[in-house]
């Protein structure tokens, strides 16, 4: 019975501009940039040699030049063994670069609708794998770039009926942990992509998955409750 | 009206900047400060001791559990804890390696709470089941890289 008027106001709703978004097809070039950007990010073409290496994000990322140190050790403009918050500072803003190279990559694929690619493509698993319904793909998407836009989109989604009291706790679960994953792996953890020993692309793998059995971690939880004794 | 992608990339670029000026340098510093304050104190050495046997399951320093409590406060400044111990000699490339995935699964709840749980409506007593699955997600994740690096 709550399937059925689930599903009316599906339709009823039909004309939000969220519906309007998701029935307009993704042209080839989103696959292409979604493509792209997984191969810039992984690393695939690290050691590459020649023009392959213009796929590589820490090869554009380039490096600071070498300052020569007292003991006639190499060192970056950040210097070595500064301590306390004038070291902070100066760590922090040699980050700078390769924040605004990640977010103008991800700015672009975005705007060649890469993300809305990947949406395309992630829609059909939702059901499966987290026990949301495909109607919540922009939001899914959007919340891995945003934390605000993704769970504004998740009220939006539970005030217009289009998900259930169940679906919206799956999609929170899903959402939490490691919220606005792509924007804040991508510039935050930048800070640490040169330290690690694994390709930058391994720890956004493992977050994914994580992400997806913490959902079902909650659907198990929740299996125990039955869905009019959710909001009580 | 069409942009040109060099004009897109730009605007990113710019978010860029804005992201590292209003958040990564305040809560690097941070981060770096409070590493700085737990060293002089001892509290550092103190809590690298008390939490070594725990840590040690992870393949971790003890000192490691200030990443997992910092980054809970802020990603930040998890990651900012992260850098300045890997900066003290205190965390190697492996370490850090581990720690990444928990200091973003289990990051800045204390602050999602509100803009994401809050916003999205969810109910008060789901808080803690939703924020309990977080920190599990982080402490199964750093088991996993521990045989990814």
């Amino acid at each position: 019975m709550g399937k059925i008027t689930k599903e009316t106001s599906t339709v009823q709703k039909a004309e939000t501009p969220l519906e309007q978004d998701r029935a307009k097809s993704v042209p080839w070039y989103g696959y292409v940039s979604l493509i792209l950007a997984i191969i810039f990010f992984s690393g695939i073409f690290a050691n590459a040699e020649g023009w392959l290496k213009v796929f590589d994000f820490t090869a554009l990322l380039g490096q600071f030049g070498a300052l020569q140190g007292p003991n006639s050790a190499a060192a970056t403009f950040t210097g070595s063994s500064g301590i306390g918050a004038r070291d902070g500072f100066l760590f922090a803003l040699s980050l700078a670069p390769s924040v605004m190279l990640a977010l103008g990559i991800v700015e672009i694929v975005t705007y060649l609708q890469g993300l809305r690619a990947a949406e395309k493509l992630l829609t059909p698993l939702l059901r499966p794998l987290l026990g949301i319904p495909g109607i919540t793909g922009l939001a899914l998407i959007s919340s891995l770039q945003s934390t605000d836009a993704g769970a504004s989109m998740t009220r939006e989604l539970r005030d217009n009926d289009m998900i259930t009291d169940r679906e919206r706790l799956l999609f929170c679960a899903f959402q939490l942990s490691a919220d606005g994953i792509i924007t804040n792996y991508l510039a935050t953890g930048a800070a640490l992509f040169s330290l690690m020993t694994v390709p930058i692309i391994t720890p956004l793998i493992v977050m994914c998955v994580f992400k997806v059995f913490g959902t079902n971690l909650m659907r198990l939880y929740l299996k125990r409750i039955p869905e009019e004794a959710i909001n009580k | 009206m069409k942009k040109s992608l060099i004009d897109v990339f730009v605007e990113g670029a710019r978010k860029g900047l804005q992201i590292n000026f209003n958040s990564i340098i305040p809560n690097l510093i941070m981060a770096f400060v409070l590493i700085q304050a737990l060293k002089i104190t001892g509290i550092l050495a103190f809590l690298g001791n008390a939490f070594a046997p725990i840590m040690a399951v992870f393949g971790l320093p003890g000192e490691g559990i200030t990443v997992l409590l910092s980054a809970w406060l802020s990603m930040g400044g998890g990651v900012g804890a992260c850098a300045s111990l890997y900066a003290e000699g205190i965390l190697t490339g492996t370490h850090v390696s581990i720690l990444i995935p928990a200091i973003f699964l289990m990051g800045a709840q204390a602050q999602y709470m509100g803009r994401c749980l809050g916003t999205a409506g969810v109910q008060g007593k789901y808080y803690a089941p939703l924020l309990g699955i977080a920190i599990v997600n982080a402490l199964l994740a750093m088991l996993v890289m521990r045989f990814l690096v």
